[in-house]
């Protein structure tokens, strides 16, 4: 492999790190504050590219309309997100991660069913907008821009939280009911508005995952079942809970790919399983994580 | 051991058990051929939701990958008959032998955490086993699975393939009621009320939950054998953590804190299946929305749920202390 | 704990009674032919179930009109396999034994159909097979009372595109990119295989592997533009997989790049919702199981429109194999004048299907009818408004697997 090729493959890699980054952050945030395994994550991913889908097409005859699509499906998402945490998950906190487990179970059924029966059991496609469509000669390589977009919009979205989280108000609030609920609640936060929150943040960020995707790939039902034991893994690997960790889990993941089908094609899938046990009995809480 | 199983019977259950049995050996002669090969599903259903109740329902235990061990179970029956030819008897004992011990290796490791990192460990070794299966193809038919299993002609007919796995079924379920009302058991049930304090008068946590472990193991290797007979083939699916799910949901359904439970759930499970996804396309938003029902409203399964309403009901506050001690 | 008993007792005795007390009331009208249709009706892959129903239904209602079978009225029921072995397998013994179906049709799930012709096997029930690909069903799992009447993988991912290549481009490097599973695995060999007969100094330089539903191909993409090949083979890479492959592999400028041979595109399913300018299989070598807009048949004709009428789209091969299949059927019971089971085999092992597709003769070896395969460069055209192949040309017999091979394959039986 030459040099060119192997800085190609690389970029494909980071690429599809970013993609994976995209989607599994706010699982990873829903988990660190909330501490809720939100199985249905990959569910509401997927209602954001039936969304963007759904919006591109009722605004395509107004220009620009995959960029109002990208404001409107994610805050629908996040509205839905909102639904769902007062409706369903508010009565499941504390509570056995079995309950968890099975409610966002059912929930991916639901949300699943839902899409089919809105948008029918074929598949979707959207086309990459201007300006971003085309492609761009890189090392020897025909690169798709709209991957370099989302290479762009990872890095602007994992830099956007971190100084959500450190820097704001909110971010501050945020980090006070994830350290020690009791005493946020004392001192006057006002905890289940702030679960809420974060909540359809990581909505919020499923549906812009899902709004960015189409452009590159296909809008299905069953894509909900294929990501998230993939978001499952980057999110030990990286930490539950860690932004940075959720980034670098990704990226992990991503160059894995990348370099794994030039090495041991067959057991990629299965190298994958095993970093994440290596990485929950050895130091569970991730790379980057804290632990409890 | 029978002075035991007697204790824990009194007369009247005795009555209820027996019937309940001669109910069970009635059923092909009374119904149609298709409601015995729906009961036997039942069954394996029922003893795989039991055998996960033993680490879920009373060690406290939560796992995701049930269906890894299940699998096991049914290709060690499956490979042991097509590919090496063996008897009919060693390839069903091999099954719960094999699961057993890879019950035990995979728990070894699962234990060592808790919680959440336990159920997520659990799920990752269900995902390695099925990714072996799924890629192994020249020893476990990879993602075509293996179909034409040489099981004895005896079991083609479903009457009889029924009666098998009653008894098999039954045999087992009365070893595990045995095992969860021995010192063990009530060992277990500690361990999940508090951990803390159960290891506070020297019970070595971590070995009671690697037996509770392995224990489910081998009996949930024991309904994946049973299973292979049934179905004559075996695929990876086996193994898939939906399938787990469609288990946990079993139990849950039932209700995890009585032994009974994961049968009721099981039995309840599959007819709601399959009654719904009769009447509609999409029948997975119905099964959805129970499960969320279940999860908000009757978070202790029907016998749960049941149990409490009679309970009330009756009025019987003696009843609610004898609960505490009967189970 | 009693309380659980009492439950468990009641409960289960009060489903006995509900199971045995709602014993379907037959509709004792005129006796009908039960076929039993299982296929994939929800979930993912559901469109290929409701077009193949559709596609029986069609050919149920047309044999009805005409006066049934035999004077006896036709009837399909349809179950949902969900995908799931375990499913399909509960839901064919549930339509052999309470509905007394007298034949088994459908699955588009290889695994499905394997389960249930174990289970057929030894129950002695005709199952036809209606759209699962896997060879091994009608090859090394053969049996007395297993058909299919479709094209299998070999033709399909294998033979016929080699047959296609050879008789257009004859490149000389391919890098192939398959799904990581056993059909992938067999059709780059079989592809190999044929390939190699026909222009044996092609050379295959790398097999590239995605694990199954993967949609986002981009790393495997870079590695294909690098490879120095003339064309890439996609090996079984399908459905929703397939169009995310081609609109990466489009916006990496790869059908400019170098030649594409994309079997699964001929099937137009995928490609309902493209239109022009947006991405598409530029060029592609394809094979098709069912060009409908190139079959010049009036009853081809009649077909498309009955389906697009009562499924709402295009039909897909599977409704066309479904109606062959109810036709078949029609034929043996007819021929043999009762519903025989080791008559009809027998009937059906020496038949040859007058279809709008051609004349179909049925392989006795192996029960598989020699369904054609077409292949054609991918494009635009004006009669439809989502690509396909234009001009498609045919291949038959020569693209199955020969008995010899089979005879091999089963161990020399």
């Amino acid at each position: 492999m030459t040099l060119e090729a192997a800085a190609g493959q690389a970029l494909s890699g980071i690429s599809v790190g970013m993609v994976l980054f995209l989607i599994a952050v706010g699982l990873s945030i829903i988990f660190g504050t909330l501490k809720v395994l939100n199985l249905a994550h990959g569910s509401i991913y997927m209602v954001g590219g039936f969304l963007c889908f759904g919006f591109t097409s009722a605004l395509a005859h107004v220009p620009g309309a995959f960029w109002w699509t990208l404001i409107l499906a994610p805050l629908a998402v996040a509205l839905l997100g909102g639904l769902i945490e007062i409706l369903l998950l508010r009565r499941i906190y504390d509570q056995d991660v079995l309950y968890q487990y099975i409610l966002t179970f059912g929930l991916i059924l639901i949300l699943g069913e839902s899409c089919k029966f809105i948008w029918g059991v074929g598949y979707h496609t959207v086309s990459a907008p201007w300006p971003v469509e085309g492609k761009i000669p890189i090392w020897g390589l025909s690169f798709p821009v709209y991957n370099l977009f989302l290479i762009g919009c990872g890095v602007v979205v994992f830099l956007g939280l971190l100084a959500l989280m450190r820097y704001t108000g909110l971010g501050r609030m945020i980090r006070a009911v994830t350290y020690n609920r009791e005493m946020a609640n004392a001192l006057g936060v006002n905890v289940p508005r702030v679960y809420t929150g974060v909540f359809m943040l990581g909505c919020w960020l499923a549906g812009l995952a899902g709004t960015l995707m189409p452009p590159m790939s296909v809008v299905a039902l069953g894509s909900d079942m294929a990501v998230i034991i993939e978001c499952f893994i980057i999110v030990v690997i990286g930490g539950l809970g860690s932004l940075p960790g959720a980034f670098l889990g990704a990226v992990i993941l991503g160059l894995l790919t990348a370099f794994g089908i030039y090495v041991i094609p067959k057991l990629a899938v299965a190298f994958a399983f095993l970093l994440m046990i290596a990485i929950l009995i050895i130091r569970p809480w991730g790379l980057m994580g804290k632990p409890e | 051991m029978t002075k035991r199983l007697a204790r824990t019977f009194p007369s009247h259950r005795l009555t209820l058990l027996f019937t309940l049995l001669v109910l069970l050996l009635l059923v092909p002669l009374i119904l149609k051929a298709s409601w015995a090969s729906l009961a036997t599903e039942m069954l394996i259903m029922a003893l795989a939701g039991c055998a996960l109740n033993v680490m879920l329902g009373y060690t406290g235990m939560v796992s995701f990958g049930p269906a890894g061990l299940y699998a096991v179970g049914a290709y060690t029956t499956a490979i042991l008959l097509s590919r090496y030819h063996s008897s009919f008897v060693l390839a069903v004992l091999g099954a719960p032998i094999l699961a057993g011990i890879v019950g035990v290796i995979v728990g070894w490791f699962c234990v060592r955490r808790s919680a959440t990192y336990f159920a997520l460990l659990t799920l990752a070794f269900s995902q390695i086993i099925w990714t072996v299966i799924f890629e192994w193809y020249d020893f476990t038919g990879g993602d075509n699975g293996i179909v034409s299993i040489p099981i004895p002609e005896f079991f083609f007919t479903i009457s009889y393939c029924y009666y098998f796995t009653l008894a098999i079924v039954a045999g087992c379920l009365t070893l595990l009621w045995t095992i969860v009302q021995s010192p063990f058991g009530k060992t277990l049930q500690a361990i999940r009320e508090n951990p803390g304090r159960t290891e506070f008068i020297a019970i070595h946590l971590k070995r009671y939950q690697l037996a509770a472990f392995t224990l489910s193991s081998v009996f949930l290797g024991v309904a994946g054998s049973l299973y292979c007979v049934f179905s004559g083939s075996v695929f990876p699916d086996y193994a898939h953590w939906v399938k787990s799910t469609d288990m946990l949901v079993v139990c849950l359904l039932g209700g995890f804190y009585h032994f009974a439970g994961p049968m009721v759930g099981a039995m309840v499970y599959i007819l709601l299946s399959k009654l719904i996804a009769k009447q509609t396309m999409f029948w997975m938003f119905f099964l959805g929305a129970i499960i969320i029902f279940l999860v908000l409203f009757m978070r202790n399964g029907i016998v749960g749920f049941i149990s409490e309403k009679l309970a009330s009901a009756l009025g019987r506050a003696s009843e609610s202390g004898a609960k505490e001690g009967s189970r | 704990m009693r309380k659980a008993l009492v439950f468990a007792v009641t409960a289960f005795m009060v489903t006995i009674l509900a199971g045995g007390l709602a014993a379907p009331v037959q509709a004792q009208e005129k006796n009908p032919i039960v076929v039993g249709f299982i296929h994939s009706m929800s979930g993912a892959m559901s469109m290929y179930g409701i077009s193949s129903e559709a596609g029986g239904q069609i050919a149920v209602e047309e044999i009805n009109a005409a006066g049934g079978i035999l004077g006896r009225p036709l009837k399909m029921i349809t179950r949902d396999d969900k995908l799931n072995p375990e499913v399909g397998l509960r839901e064919a013994k549930d339509l052999l034994l309470s509905e007394k179906a007298d034949f088994l049709t459908g699955t588009i799930s290889s695994a499905v159909a394997l389960a249930i012709s174990n289970y057929i096997k030894r129950d002695k029930k005709i199952f036809i097979v209606n759209i699962s690909q896997s060879s091994s069903i009608t090859e090394e799992n053969w049996h007395r009372y297993i058909f299919r009447i479709d094209t299998n993988a070999v033709p399909y991912w294998g033979y016929a595109p080699a047959l296609a290549l050879g008789r257009t481009w004859k490149d000389k490097k391919i890098v192939s990119l398959g799904f990581d599973y056993e059909m992938g695995k067999n059709a780059i060999r079989q592809f190999k295989e044929k390939y190699l007969q026909i222009v044996p100094e092609a050379k295959i330089i790398d097999e590239i592997w995605a694990p199954l539903n993967t949609t986002d191909f981009t790393a495997h993409i870079s590695k294909i533009a690098n490879s120095g090949a003339d064309a890439f083979f996609l090996s079984c890479i399908y459905g929703g997989g397939e169009l995310a492959f081609t609109k990466q592999a489009y916006a990496f400028g790869l059908y400019d790049k170098m030649h594409a041979i994309q079997p699964c595109a001929g099937d137009v399913e995928t490609w309902h919702g493209v239109k022009k300018g947006e991405p598409y299989p530029k060029g592609a070598l394809a094979t098709c199981r069912y060009p409908f807009w190139a079959i010049q048949d009036p009853k081809n004709k009649a077909f498309v429109e009955k389906h697009n009428k009562k499924a709402g789209f295009y039909p897909s091969y599977g409704a066309m194999n479904q109606y062959v299949i109810m036709y078949a059927l029609k034929a043996a019971i007819e021929k043999v004048g009762a519903v025989d089971t080791e008559k009809i085999v027998n009937a059906l092992e020496n038949m040859t299907l007058d279809t709008f597709v051609g004349k179909v003769p049925i392989r006795a070896y192996d029960h598989q009818a020699m369904m054609p395969t077409w292949f054609g460069i991918i494009d635009f055209a004006p009669n439809l408004p989502f690509p396909h192949i234009p001009k498609a040309e045919v291949v038959g017999e020569e693209s199955y697997h020969t008995v010899e091979q089979i005879k091999q394959l089963r161990g020399g039986k």
